[in-house]
């Protein structure tokens, strides 16, 4: 079954214009012009149950937009959407119940109550009885670890605690899709981590459909099977994590490190990004030249060590942006 | 030349687009003058009576003056904000700028209230003209001499607003403190002239910022003799000293504590 | 149906349960505020004492009667911020795209946003009105009758504020002009109809509530009249429902904080 079911859907901002000069300013008051900015345009995609979908681009791609239509706080121009068979725009609240967001840097706790009484806040929310909201806040506490912190104001946890108890304040309600707007932004590496790990978790454990998006390369690498790349409202990409790889990573970074002096000849398919005292790096196409003729042209005989790796997918993603964001706008 | 037009276009339009602002914020500033015409047309009610020595024209535009004041010249927005730098611990790094903090807050203070209040007062004089005729007895001369007694009393205003905002060295929130102060300012001084008081009051209420700040100023405006004008200087460089010395030896014990605690 | 203005109801009374609770972790300041916004408010008796000291009367009110206007004025305001401080500040959030968190919720977005904060010092606001009539005019019923106009005026006082602040979702500078509405509309709340003749009057009643929020109901306290009783509990539901469709016609238009970003 589909969890999300999104069809030609766009969203239009009109955005006030004003001519330049005196003679504008006043020509703005009787016939105020405005630029239609298209936000989100005519977009289509779908997600199954129980997977984990990166939507990515570039800052003003269109990514925000979309989870706020698919959330039901913004109404969309046109095409329809469709979250657990539910239209967002009209069934706000019912969709509501089904639904968790957590929109980074948004906080939703009350600073001031323990992380308990706040579930228990958000428990009433959605209409839980006591007695079911105490069970889940238990089922949570052990999921997330709280235990040690449950009854300590939420202002006196550090962050990576307070992250775990808004995490597990979205999932009270236990939704079954769960929207996760730039999760990871502000945090510092470990408790980084600690988001992935939970994300994790969930989906595993509970079966929660993840909508992601993310500026974070690692986010993306280490979560998702499946990644929308979206450029200027439209989506230029829509491909599994694997094949995104395969297909653009006919770039291998070779780095040798050799005893003694030498350099590598000029060839086709080769580009020296650095040497030094035998110290050697080099992208090679694969295309243009197989990794062994390349590795064939060194002296290996005076090799200490070597690394070939894969170009990083932050690399990667930026080069679609390019590419395919030209193609887009053509 | 071209650039300068640009420049003088840009600065009308900022301008402009503050004005169209400002002008919306005058609908609260009417609002409360016609409350007042209407009150005190009610209490006239023979248009030739004296009510403590004021005629019905007097009295009125008493009231447009101090009203003018309260809103043309409200140092609330500087009190809060030396409330919330001293709360906050910001003004340890004031403290250390090559100036002295509160005579550069009251500098800012100066600059909004001496752009805001001239437009403050066209207004009110507009509204007054329209809705309650000239008032008697106005001359641009005594206008000129009352403006001196104007700016001290604003000024002194301001730094007493700011020693009640030096109470936040001690305790969490001042604000109620301002409302006090406030309420006296307004309810003695701005909505009557204190010769409405009892006579036995009215010597107290000379001893009382509410003579050198709103008082002091809307009388000479509105009944001006040199005599009175010469009284209320005199008391309003003797309040701002005061006031001013009050202000430095609480600003000092301030600050220490400050760097006792360390911010 | 029912269960979920039941639970609506839970929400918004746990909302503002909290906001106390957040406001009272300084008990200090907590009391002070409460204590000294009662006096700051007592402070316009010594007004009222002057002028009917002037002439024994203004606008038809005596001492009595002014301060059960004053009491009912001080109380609506006090309880339309205790419990719906937000809805004063609706443009704010509107402009600025703050509307996010509510939507996702399965409740009222207006009632959950416009309880989300408390004004403490509107504790003292309430409870002065509550003392003034208890010292200058008490009675049972009268009291009964006080609180229910508090209420109805809460309201009306709410959803006026309600009504201009959504025109944000519009216009940019909104803002400012209901923001000056709204201190209009609290400052005739304190002085007698009486005083105002012809035009005037006819705004007070029609265009600014006030008349229906605190000039009737203190008729009506003076001497009863089921009439009117009637009529200001109709009209306080029927500007609240309309104030909250209005909220809804322009919640469709808004834009979350996505416009900010595009102007940058």
């Amino acid at each position: 079954m589909k969890a999300i079911e999104v069809e030609g859907l766009s969203k239009t901002f009109r955005v006030k214009q004003k001519e330049r000069g005196m003679g504008g300013s006043i020509r703005a008051i009787f016939h105020p012009r405005t630029e239609e900015i298209r936000a989100v345009d005519s977009v289509s995609f779908h997600v199954e149950e129980g997977e984990i979908l990166a939507f990515i681009g570039p800052n003003g791609a269109g990514k925000s937009t979309t989870i706020k239509m698919l959330t039901g706080i913004l109404c969309p121009d046109s095409g329809s959407a469709r979250v657990l068979g539910i239209d967002p725009s009209k069934k706000r609240k019912q969709l509501a119940y089904e639904i968790g967001t957590v929109f980074g840097q948004k906080e939703q706790l009350w600073t001031h109550l323990t992380p308990n009484d706040n579930f228990r806040f958000f428990g009433a929310i959605y209409d839980m009885s006591d007695a079911e909201t105490d069970r889940r806040i238990g089922e949570l506490a052990d999921i997330f670890d709280l235990g040690a912190f449950i009854n300590t104001p939420v202002r006196s946890l550090s962050l990576g605690q307070r992250i775990r108890c808004e995490f597990a304040a979205s999932l009270i309600h236990s939704p079954k899709v769960l929207f996760l707007d730039e999760p990871t932004i502000g945090l510092d590496p470990v408790v980084k981590e600690n988001v992935r790990s939970l994300i994790k978790t969930m989906n595993r454990q509970l079966h929660t459909t993840v909508f992601l998006t993310s500026h974070d390369i690692g986010d993306i690498e280490k979560l998702c099977r499946r990644i929308i790349i979206v450029n200027n409202g439209r989506i230029v990409m829509d491909d599994s994590m694997e094949h995104v790889k395969y297909h653009y990573l006919n770039q291998k970074t070779v780095e040798v490190r050799l005893h003694g002096e030498m350099s590598l000849p000029p060839m086709q398919g080769i580009t020296i990004l650095k040497e030094k005292e035998g110290h050697i790096r080099f992208e090679v196409d694969t295309a243009v030249m197989k990794i062994s003729d390349a590795l064939r042209s060194l002296n290996l005989e005076n090799m200490e060590d070597i690394n070939i790796s894969n170009i990083p997918l932050e690399n990667i993603i930026t080069a679609i942006y390019q590419t395919e964001g030209k193609e887009a706008a053509s | 030349m071209k650039k300068y037009a640009t420049i003088y276009r840009a600065v009308l339009m900022e301008t402009l687009q503050y004005a169209a602002n400002v002008l919306m914020g005058f609908i609260s500033f009417f609002i409360i003058i016609f409350v007042f015409i209407c009150l005190w047309n009610y209490m006239y009610d023979e248009p030739a009576s004296l009510i403590a020595g004021y005629t019905k024209e007097q009295m009125i535009w008493y009231v447009i003056i101090t009203e003018t004041l309260w809103f043309g010249a409200r140092p609330a927005v500087m009190a809060r904000q030396a409330a919330s730098d001293i709360r906050s611990g910001n003004i340890a790094y004031q403290v250390n700028k090559p100036y002295y903090y509160p005579l550069y807050i009251l500098s800012r203070f100066t600059g909004e209230w001496s752009i805001q209040l001239p437009m403050y007062a066209a207004f009110a004089a507009l509204a007054g003209g329209i809705l309650v005729g000239s008032l008697p007895g106005f001359h641009p001369v005594t206008f000129l001499a009352a403006l001196p007694c104007v700016v001290l009393g604003i000024t002194i205003n301001g730094v007493f607003k700011l020693n009640i905002s030096l109470i936040s060295f001690w305790i969490e929130d001042s604000t109620p403190f301002q409302w006090l102060y406030d309420k006296l300012i307004l309810v003695v001084g701005t909505l009557f002239p204190i010769e409405i008081f009892p006579k036995a009051l009215q010597p107290f209420f000379k001893l009382t910022p509410i003579y050198t700040v709103c008082y002091g100023p809307a009388k000479l405006l509105v009944d001006f003799s040199t005599e009175k004008c010469l009284e209320i200087l005199l008391a309003q460089l003797v309040y701002l000293a005061a006031g001013c010395a009050l202000m430095a030896f609480v600003y000092g014990k301030g600050v220490r504590k400050l760097h006792v605690n360390g911010g | 149906m029912l269960t979920a203005v039941k639970n609506q109801i839970r929400v918004c009374l746990l909302s503002v349960k909290y906001n106390i609770m957040r406001e009272m972790l300084n008990k200090v300041t907590f009391l002070t505020n409460i204590g000294f916004m009662m006096l700051n408010n007592a402070a316009f008796i010594i007004q009222w004492i002057i002028l009917l000291h002037i002439r024994k009367e203004v606008g038809g009110y005596a001492m009595r009667d002014v301060m059960l206007l004053w009491g009912l004025a001080a109380s609506c305001f006090g309880l339309s911020h205790i419990f719906f401080a937000r809805a004063f500040s609706l443009p704010e959030l509107i402009i600025n795209g703050k509307l996010d968190s509510w939507l996702v919720q399965p409740k009222n977005v207006l009632f959950s946003v416009i309880t989300s904060s408390t004004d403490t010092s509107a504790i003292g606001d309430f409870l002065y009105g509550i003392l003034l009539i208890c010292i200058f005019c008490f009675s049972f019923g009268r009291l009964l009758l006080f609180l229910f106009f508090t209420v109805t005026g809460a309201m009306i006082l709410t959803a006026y504020a309600i009504l201009l602040g959504s025109l944000s979702f519009w216009f940019v500078r909104a803002d400012i002009f209901g923001n000056n509405m709204v201190n209009s509309m609290i400052s005739f709340a304190t002085y007698p109809d009486g005083i105002f003749k012809g035009t005037a009057r006819l705004l007070l009643y029609y265009v600014i509530p006030v008349g229906i929020e605190i000039y009737l109901p203190v008729q009506i306290m003076r001497s009863f009249d089921v009439i009117g009783l009637l009529f200001v509990t109709g009209y306080a539901v029927l500007l609240f429902a309309a104030a909250t469709a209005f909220f809804y016609r322009g919640l469709k238009r808004y834009t979350s904080s996505n416009l900010m970003a595009a102007r940058m």
